[in-house]
């Protein structure tokens, strides 16, 4: 009975990832094998940058845009310095102008894609150009 | 010769019909056994262990200290059987753990727990609550851990995924908990606008106490009419969020305020608290997804006593079944750890390693014997082993790591008892003196006493072991008791089964009558060379005495020299490993993700790991370990774990200690970065505890403790081969104490109390009741709270507002329901969260905890490295810290410091191996006593116990092993088995001479006659050890046995016989 199980289940264990590897979109697969080549394109990041709010604290902001949701998780995609795009959890507090800001998981400084895209996936290298901004002098 | 005990029971069954009966009927119930008996992983460890979480509300942990935790830990020490009390008092509440001697029953320890409890609650000052008692028992560990993950689907989705199958595998027979981490549960958020509140004059208490009584039904009663009761109920369940919505919670001027108009109401997941993400890693099967998705445990746990094999396979049956039904075809449904699984592993290891052992031994036996004499021996060992898994079934033991280690470790030995009576049975018939009944019967006599004494020594030998005490006593026990039923019945085996079938199965070879004579056999002439020069020289003699004394001092004195390393038990080589990860207090739940995504990002790389699975916020499903570590209580927001799975250890090269060892500074590294602890964590191969290496340090106050503390952590840091050091001394976390200004509240209104729930109302949240719906299978709360990003700092919260309750005085006449601010009433305090104080055995205590790998793996002589440097630390006052080693600091005044950890248990078992030790000498002695009658010569029998060390420890250089606690075992054993041999030599010599031989001639003839089976039970030994040798824990026993195995049988069969011919001769002349 065991050694049934156990025949059953390994290939399923081995199987069902590649079911659903083959059956599901294929794009992370089209994007690995693209990235080294065309896709090693330019993602417009942005620094996340800090503001005074009344009171004197210091918050930092990231655009709305950068922002996307997975059912209740809140996330950025964060261009590291291998230049290495990963997926960042973060909580966010209130809306501020077309940013929002951030309460938790990032540091000022760090570079996040400004507009995301569903296309964007993690683990892959992409070339930074960082997009600047007026408002940080503000 | 008169025939003993021996001589009649093989003369009774040697033509018994009865006898291969009773051979079948023994093979059939041991083997109906090994199929009932229940396997597990672990073995069943009864320690009964109790967390008591008592609250105490706005208290500080100093006062939680002197009022609680003090006067229940000094009751609960009255208890009887109460091993150690510690407890640890946090900020609002203390958690006092009792943990009972090993062995105590449970349910009566929970009797006396609670009673003695119960009879000290009104000395508890006002404000304690009632205290949460939670029982923790080694069948709390899940057996299966189920991982739900998805591309697709977010925690929400999955929980609920999870919670569903949580339900129908609830229903299969003999499971346990099954229990759910991580994942976000469905629940009723009211979300309070504060402009809004304001703007209609409604505050949240107000909204708390609208919704818990809008939220009611009862029945009323009933009444009659018409012959007919009928009932009457009234109210109605709050079904869904639009009926919470729909409340009215105050009138506006003349219309109702709803609920709607002054909050959102959020029927949804609830608010992130955890993030549990599953991925799979360079060692994953091929065309596995890459990247790491949402995922959610379901852990199974099973019942005490029933079988994790089956268990497991009948959940993951029914995971199949419920793959067509309830669950979605987005989800994936990963096992991440199956101890049903692994227990089989070990099960079959152990059939295997039986199986090749019981070949190997019949293999030398037929080179001796013949393939006859083989086959006598080779159909014994099944009926001793089929009989003693039968006793393990009866006295309800488990087929585990343990007791299975019990029947490797006796393969070897039961062998013996038909070896040397097949043997000289064989003898006999090759000798042909007597008609072949005769002979047989003559041969049992010969060695049947003898061996009953021998296998009785052996027992002697391996029989004290059952009383090492401490956690340690269990995985210890199984194995005197099994290996001395074992040796029992392969006694039994030996003079029932085996003169049966070897009377039936040996030949006498017929033909030519040429009398047998012992002068012309090889092994006399051999030991005639050897013996001789020796028993005619006294000086020679004495050379030979030298050299082995100096043998003996050589390979004692590798021990000092470091050159074999004592350790308790080496770590096994197993398919998981755990880090830990810990940030300062004060981090955010974000940061801490973070921080364990990028370690685990780092793990993903490492080319023997198949899978992993963080969580932070929520604790992963713990194991054995974590269960006597609390790892079931990480869930606060500056924890992560990461559960690392491995690939099956037959297709890896490393052991899984070797790979903990080489991520741990790739691991550190990262977490150094972001000031992170990061421990590796492997499941110790014996009893877990708090850390390997822990210092306790006492002292007079906690500033005093704290900065001893930070200077031994120091110590530990710079010491090479200390690895993951930690305190537990939390880290500054920054705390704002509203300060209720009591003047400004009395004359508003407002008590202290209003003000604090409409904090914890805003801040945490408030669960104010429970959605009635009958879809749900997890209860749906409904909680009022701030939106988050309203709740981001003292400015957001001194937008509340609190709701006078009326005032009037002489001058001023305040209406009740005013709205006053709340930053009207309190003012702000910045200060340092205190402390949380930690408590054991009534002293208190910080701890400083790390682990030892690479330049050393055995804490020991980590310590003894540290020692100085600890001595040489300053400390106010001026005097020494001299670490202790085994007993508490008589006293607080001055600081001190105890060793504790695995240290503690290693002492323990060492302590208590020594005395069982002492205990064995002593029993053997006397046996030995009892049978020859002689003072002198059981001291000449026990010469071939020192002699084993000349094998064991330079076997264990040569393999560059440690020498462990089984090792010991070995070495305890190997006792029984010389004195057994030199029993069985001297036995003869006596016979002989009592036959009217002259004595050296005796000494020669029986050194002669019985180097065979002194040579074939031995040779059993060394050959049954050797299938031991490759695994990790087994490898110390192996080594003992294997090596000095050889050497002492070496020196037993020319030292032994020297001996006994010199102090005779002395006694021969007097």
């Amino acid at each position: 009975m065991r050694v049934d199980i156990k025949k059953i289940f390994f290939p399923l264990l081995v199987a069902l990832p590649l079911l659903f590897a083959g059956c599901g979109n294929r794009e992370p697969e089209s994007i690995k094998s693209g990235q080294k080549v065309s896709l090693a394109a330019a993602v417009s990041v942005v620094a996340v940058r800090s503001a005074f709010v009344a009171g004197g604290n210091e918050v930092l902001l990231v655009p709305a845009s950068a922002i996307f949701r997975k059912g209740e998780l809140t996330a950025v995609f964060v261009v590291g310095a291998d230049n290495r795009l990963s997926v960042r959890w973060i909580s966010t507090g209130r809306f501020m102008q077309g940013y929002l800001v951030v309460l938790g998981g990032l540091d000022k400084g760090e570079f996040v894609v400004g507009v995301y895209s569903p296309e964007l996936v993690e683990g892959v290298t992409v070339i930074k150009s960082v997009t600047a901004e007026d408002q940080t002098n503000e | 010769m008169n025939e003993g005990i021996a001589g009649k029971l093989a003369k009774q069954f040697i033509n018994s019909k009865i006898t291969p009966l009773l051979m079948v009927a023994s093979l059939l119930v041991g083997i109906m056994a090994t199929f009932m008996t229940p396997r597990e992983e672990e073995p069943q460890i009864v320690v009964p262990m109790v967390d008591l979480y008592i609250p105490y509300p706005g208290a500080t942990p100093a006062e939680v200290e002197s009022r609680v935790a003090k006067s229940v830990e000094r009751t609960l020490t009255e208890i009887p059987g109460v091993d150690y009390v510690y407890s640890t008092s946090m900020p609002d509440f203390a958690v006092v753990t009792v943990r009972y001697k090993v062995g105590e029953d449970a349910e009566k320890s929970m009797v006396k727990l609670w009673s003695t409890l119960m009879k000290n609650m009104d000395k508890m000052p006002p404000g304690v609550q009632f205290p949460l008692m939670k029982k923790v028992s080694i069948d709390d560990v899940p057996v299966l851990n189920l991982t739900f993950w998805s591309k697709t689907k977010d925690p929400f989705e999955l929980r609920k995924t999870a919670v569903g199958v949580a339900d129908e595998l609830k229903k299969i027979k003999s499971i346990g908990d099954v229990d759910i981490k991580g994942g976000l549960k469905r629940q009723v958020k009211i979300v309070l606008d504060k402009e809004k509140l304001r703007q209609f004059n409604v505050s949240p208490l107000q909204i708390a106490r609208q919704v818990q009584m809008a939220n009611s039904q009862m029945t009323s009663g009933d009444f009659k009419q018409m012959n007919q009761e009928i009932i009457v109920r009234s109210g109605r369940f709050l079904e869904s969020a639009s009926d919470v919505g729909n409340i009215v919670v105050g009138i506006y001027g003349a219309s109702p305020v709803y609920l709607r108009d002054v909050a959102s109401v959020v029927d949804g997941p609830e608010e992130v608290n955890n993030y549990n993400f599953f991925g799979w890693a360079a060692a994953a099967p091929k065309g596995s997804v890459s990247g790491e998705y949402p995922a959610v445990t379901l852990t199974v746990a099973k019942r005490q006593g029933s079988d994790a094999s089956k268990l497991a396979d009948k959940v993951l049956a029914r995971v199949e079944e419920l793959k067509k039904s309830s669950i979605p075809a987005g989800v994936t449904v990963s096992e991440t750890r199956n101890y049903g699984a692994t227990a089989t592993d070990k099960v079959t290891t152990l059939l295997e390693h039986l199986l090749m052992a019981v070949v190997a031994v019949t293999i030398v036996v037929g080179f001796f014997l013949g393939w006859r004499g083989a086959l006598v021996v080779l159909a014994s060992v099944p009926i001793t082993f089929a009989l003693t898994l039968l006793i393990y079934y009866l006295l309800d033991y488990s087929l585990n790591r343990v007791t299975l280690f019990a029947l490797i470790f006796v393969t070897g030995i039961v062998v013996d008892d038909s070896i040397i009576i097949a043997e000289n049975i064989h003898r006999h018939f090759a000798m042909k003196r007597q008609p072949k009944l005769q002979a047989a019967i003559t041969a049992i006599n010969e060695v049947g006493n003898p061996t009953i004494l021998a296998t009785f020594t052996v027992i002697a030998a391996v029989l004290p072991m059952v009383f090492v005490s401490g956690l340690m006593g269990p995985y210890m026990s199984p194995m005197p008791i099994g290996a001395s039923l074992a040796m029992i019945f392969s006694l039994l085996v030996a003079l029932i089964a085996t003169p049966w079938l070897s009377f039936r199965l040996l030949k006498t070879e017929a033909g030519h009558h040429e009398e047998y004579d012992i002068t012309k056999t090889g092994y006399y002439k051999i030991f005639n060379t050897i013996l001789s020069p020796f028993i005619e020289s006294s000086f020679k003699r004495w050379v030979a005495f030298g050299v082995v004394g100096l043998m003996l001092v050589g390979a004692i004195a590798l021990v000092p020299l470091k050159a074999v390393q004592m350790k308790m038990l080496p770590f096994d080589n197993k398919n998981e490993f755990q880090v830990i990860v810990d940030m300062p207090e004060g981090t955010a739940l974000e940061q801490t993700a973070r921080v364990t995504k990028e370690i685990s990002a780092y793990l993903k790389t490492v080319p023997e790991v198949l899978s992993y699975q963080y969580y932070v916020g929520t604790n992963a499903p713990i194991n054995f370990n974590g269960l006597v570590r609390h790892y079931y209580l990480r869930q606060a927001k500056n924890m992560g774990d990461i559960q690392v799975n491995l690939i099956p250890k037959d297709e890896r090269k490393s052991q899984s200690h070797d790979i903990a060892k080489k991520v741990r500074a790739g691991v550190q590294q990262i977490a150094m970065r972001y000031n992170a602890n990061a421990k590796i964590v492997e499941i110790p191969p014996g009893p877990p505890v708090l850390s390997t290496l822990v210092a306790e340090i006492y002292g007079p106050s906690q500033e005093q403790q704290i900065a001893l503390a930070k200077q031994v952590k120091k110590v530990f840091e710079e010491t090479p081969g200390v690895v993951d050091v930690d305190w537990m001394v939390e880290a500054d976390q920054k705390v704002y104490n509203l300060v209720v200004n009591k003047e400004r509240a009395a004359f508003r209104g407002v008590t202290a109390e209003q003000i604090a729930q409409t904090l914890r109302m805003s801040l945490a949240g408030m669960d104010v009741g429970v959605l009635h719906t009958d879809k749900e299978l997890e209860p749906v709360m409904i909680q009022v709270r701030l939106p988050q990003s309203g709740r981001t700092s003292l400015q957001d919260l001194s937008g509340i507002f609190v709701q006078s309750q009326g005032m009037g005085t002489l001058t001023t006449r305040l209406r009740a329901g005013e709205m006053i601010p709340l930053s009207e009433l309190v003012t702000v305090e910045e200060k340092i969260q205190d402390k949380s104080i930690f408590r054991k055995d009534l002293r208190r205590v910080v701890y400083v905890t790390a682990d030892v790998a690479g330049a050393t793996e055995s804490p020991v002589y980590a310590m003894l490295d540290m020692d100085k440097k600890i001595e040489s630390l300053k400390v106010p006052g001026g005097y020494r810290v001299t670490p202790l080693y085994t007993a508490n600091p008589t006293s607080e005044e001055k600081l001190s410091m105890k060793w504790d950890g695995e240290w503690q248990i290693t002492f323990e078992v060492f302590r208590d191996l020594g005395t069982a030790f002492a205990v064995v000498l002593v029993i053997i002695y006397l046996l030995i006593i009892g049978w020859f009658q002689s003072f002198k010569t059981p001291l000449i029998m026990m010469i071939a116990i020192p002699l084993s060390l000349v094998g064991i420890i330079p076997g264990h250089l040569l393999h560059g092993a440690f020498f462990t606690a089984t090792s010991m075992i070995g070495m305890i054993a190997l006792a029984g088995i010389m004195v057994r041999n030199s029993v069985l030599l001297i036995d003869f010599i006596q016979i002989r001479r009592a036959e009217g031989a002259d004595l050296k001639q005796a000494v020669i003839e029986s050194a002669a006659v019985r180097t065979r089976p002194i040579i074939l039970t031995s040779g059993a030994v060394v050959i049954g050890s050797i299938v031991m040798l490759f695994d990790p824990i087994f490898q110390g026993l192996a080594i003992s046995l294997i090596w000095g195995g050889v050497l002492s049988t070496i020196l037993t069969l020319v030292v032994v016989p020297i001996v006994y011919y010199m102090v005779e001769k002395k006694s021969a002349k007097l």
